[in-house]
């Protein structure tokens, strides 16, 4: 009897211990825990900003750095805490975790190179120092990341479907053209948030800047892309509907384009 | 049971952790008193400028794309009294004063014929706006905030997004598929301010008396400053002017 009450105790501490650390998980980011990324600035952070980031960027990480002149598209500003590429709501800020990616793969037809030449250490005490660049991170913390869920398998069905999104109900060819080159009657006029020309995507090319899976695609039309005029259509369609539109958008790519 | 009263008791603490960390928005320098003799100021904002070149049309003969012909709302000036409307009129010392009212019923602005109504919104923080689209097309609704958080989000008819600002920012709404509309939000952190009328005035009342920094912002035209001083239970005048010369 005694014996069981005693199982009894040391499971209901056990239960009592679980359910605090699943607490403190939830509050706590997952994805520090699973790179080790520093939260502080350190010695090392600042060092590999200073000598791989800042030519670019700036020392301020305003964009400006000495080389940043003659770069189309421009080096990120840091100062807004606006970061293209994320897994989390319009507006928000990016997890740490989509900061690592964004510098471990760069960002393709741009000068941003992949930087994996660095070793993960370097690369994660990097992020601190750009967030420290932003008062938004003092201010807001990064929402969470936006489900993705299961692909819907891709059809003739669900490519025409997105035909009909890109051309009569979002109208994206005003921007990315009714090829997808990128050469729509809106295209010229577009700039981004810093006040740049920015042109709009060209999908035969097929290097999609985010990345190149269908669900970094997806995830583009569901979070957006900050600093810049693509907005996000989470609200307008449906999990299926942006599948649909992602599968039309891929159809889009040539592979004679992608050689070049 | 003694083991069950320590589970609720470490939830509530936690839980209660979670929420007091969230009531770091309440602005800290502004306290909320009961205002008995409040002063009152009512003024005019003015725009003292040759009104014939504003008026002169360089395009008069010429023929426009029809994106060019959206009214642009920038600088509107009354004729009879140099009024000018959409400035925005603010006490920017008051440290206490009257209840900060943030309305339940959300101020809206509107997109209809690319243009987004009214052009220039002032809103107390912590005030939701609802965004509508009453055109039959698309549109994008676009912030560049820091503080507040931003939000690029497409648009199609009879849509309304509901947006909180919870931080003091002046903030430029744009759509950017119709580049020559775009919209204004003033997030202030106290409750005395107003925005001018068609004719240039405002008015401003329940004012603690004592001396304080009025402000007057435009878009276009900027920022003029002025201290005055407020008397119990008096009305006061002031007068703006922005001189084009």
């Amino acid at each position: 009897m005694k014996h069981t009450a005693l199982l009894n105790k040391v499971g209901l501490w056990s239960a009592t211990a679980a359910a605090s650390a699943a607490l403190v998980i939830g509050i706590a980011p997952i994805t520090a825990k699973a790179l080790n990324i520093p939260t502080a600035v350190t010695e090392e952070g600042k060092n590999t900003y200073k000598k791989y980031c800042s030519p670019c960027h700036g020392e301020e990480g305003k964009g400006d750095g000495p080389l940043a002149r003659s770069m189309l598209p421009k080096p990120r500003d840091f100062t807004r805490g606006a970061y293209k590429f994320r897994t989390t709501p319009s507006g928000s800020l990016p997890t740490d975790e989509d900061m690592y990616r964004t510098i471990s793969y760069g960002v393709p037809n741009s000068t941003m190179i992949p930087w994996d030449i660095l070793t993960e250490e370097q690369r994660t005490s990097v992020i601190p120092v750009l967030k420290s660049f932003s008062e938004a991170f003092e201010v807001r913390k990064p929402e969470a990341p936006v489900d993705v869920g299961l692909e819907i398998r891709p059809t003739e069905k669900t490519v025409a479907d997105g035909k009909k999104i890109y051309e009569e109900k979002l109208e994206c060819w005003k921007c990315h053209g009714v090829e997808g080159r990128g050469d729509g009657p809106s295209a010229a006029e577009q700039e981004d948030d810093f006040g740049f020309p920015i042109k709009p995507f060209d999908f035969t090319t097929g290097k999609f800047k985010g990345g190149n899976s269908s669900r970094d695609v997806y995830l583009r039309f569901t979070t957006g892309l900050n600093g810049a005029p693509m907005p996000s259509f989470a609200k307008e369609l449906t999990d299926e509907q942006r599948w649909c539109l992602t599968h039309y958008v891929m159809s889009l790519i040539k592979p004679e384009e992608t050689c070049k | 049971m003694k083991q069950l009263l320590f589970l609720c008791v470490l939830f509530g603490f936690l839980s209660w952790n979670v929420i007091s960390s969230e009531d770091t928005l309440a602005e800290k320098n502004y306290s909320e008193v009961e205002v008995k003799d409040g002063g009152i100021v009512v003024g005019n904002v003015k725009y003292m400028s040759d009104l014939t070149t504003l008026s002169l049309n360089l395009y008069a003969d010429w023929e426009l794309p029809e994106t060019a012909k959206t009214a642009t709302e920038k600088l509107i000036v009354s004729t009879i009294n140099n009024g000018l409307k959409y400035a925005i009129v603010s006490i920017t010392d008051i440290t206490h004063g009257k209840k900060k009212a943030i309305p339940t019923i959300h101020p809206i602005i509107d997109q209809q014929r690319n243009t987004f109504i009214p052009h220039v919104t002032a809103i107390l923080a912590g005030t939701t706006i609802d965004i509508l689209n009453g055109d039959g097309e698309l549109h994008t609704v676009h912030t560049r905030t820091i503080k507040n958080q931003p939000f690029n989000l497409g648009t199609t008819y009879k849509q309304r997004i509901s947006k909180i600002f919870e931080y003091p920012e002046t903030i430029k709404l744009t759509c950017d598929l119709h580049k020559k509309s775009y919209a204004w939000i003033v997030v202030l952190d106290n409750p005395y301010f107003d925005i001018t009328d068609k004719n240039g005035y405002f008015e401003i009342c329940d004012i603690p008396p004592g001396t304080y920094k009025f402000q007057v912002w435009h878009e276009e035209l900027g920022k003029l400053e002025k201290e005055v001083k407020i008397n119990p239970k008096e009305i006061s005048n002031i007068e703006f002017i922005y001189s084009q010369y």
